[in-house]
């Protein structure tokens, strides 16, 4: 086993560990920062994958502006959500089995049909930074001006929302 | 899977993608606030988001459309974000609770 693996592997189980965290720690702030510390777990995974520029934009837009959205939703809520008591009606039937039949479908397909293929690259291709942008303005020109403008008007909308519709005070 | 790196394999990182979706999923149903669903979704996008680039790096080596359309899921990501951090600003104004169970008034 040489170094990248044993880097892998621990890379791997601290994203699968804080990811387990995020779904279930009963502290709505330890739940945000596991969810960070899992961005930086999937980031690292795409270094792995030899995507460097991914990496750096999953760091910069999930760490520095979604979790940094999510603290000033949790901080608007109060310290009253802070602690969670033990969720009612989870020890319901139907909420397991809902919440196991994706995940074991899912699995079950996984297992029987892509295991065997067992997809591994002969050599190694890189696709630098100058690739994406090329990309983005030949090929996927109009949607990613659809997605600024998505931005642009998702911000809007969130503004519009939170400042001027009053509600009962 | 012997003779190769364990990194230069897909189904390890399907499987993490795979175990991230699961994982969402039961945050999803697992929380009672609308916050603790907002982080769930996150964690989906980012399982479908490390499925993207694993597929591109594995069955179509050079071409860039892969990590593109990851970049757009990101973009996606954030504009959700935003919109739910005002549903949720409105809600918790009107109704003074954040609480996913109690909000039923549409379903009478």
């Amino acid at each position: 086993m040489t170094f990248g693996e044993i880097v892998f592997i621990l890379i791997m189980l601290l994203t699968l560990f804080s990811a387990l965290a995020t779904a279930l720690t009963s502290s709505m702030i330890y739940a945000l920062l596991s969810l960070i510390v899992t961005m930086f777990g999937i980031s690292g995974l795409y270094i792995f994958l030899n995507a460097p520029f991914i990496a750096m934009m999953q760091i910069l837009i999930y760490v520095g502006a979604i979790s940094v959205l999510i603290v000033f939703a949790v901080m608007i809520a109060g310290p009253h959500y802070l602690h969670m008591k033990a969720p009612k009606g989870w020890t319901g039937l139907s909420k397991i089995l809902t919440a196991l039949i994706v995940p074991v479908f899912t699995f079950f397909v996984f297992v029987n049909f892509i295991m065997g293929t067992c997809r591994t690259d002969k050599k190694l291709s890189v696709i630098t930074t100058k690739d994406i942008g090329r990309a983005f303005f030949d090929t996927y020109m109009l949607p990613f001006e659809l997605i600024s403008l998505l931005i642009v008007v998702s911000i809007i909308g969130a503004i519009m929302l939170a400042l001027f519709s009053k509600g009962e005070k | 899977m012997t003779g190769t790196l364990l990194y230069n394999n897909l189904n390890i990182y399907l499987f993490v993608a795979l175990f991230l979706l699961s994982a969402g999923i039961l945050g999803m149903l697992y929380r009672r606030t609308l916050i603790g669903m907002l982080i769930s979704l996150e964690l989906i996008m980012n399982g479908a988001g490390l499925n993207y680039v694993a597929f591109n790096r594995f069955s179509k080596a050079g071409d860039a459309a892969g990590q593109v359309f990851t970049l757009f899921i990101m973009g996606i990501s954030a504009a959700e974000a935003a919109i739910a951090l005002g549903i949720i600003i409105l809600i918790f104004r009107k109704y003074k609770h954040i609480e996913g169970e109690k909000l039923k008034e549409m379903k009478d």
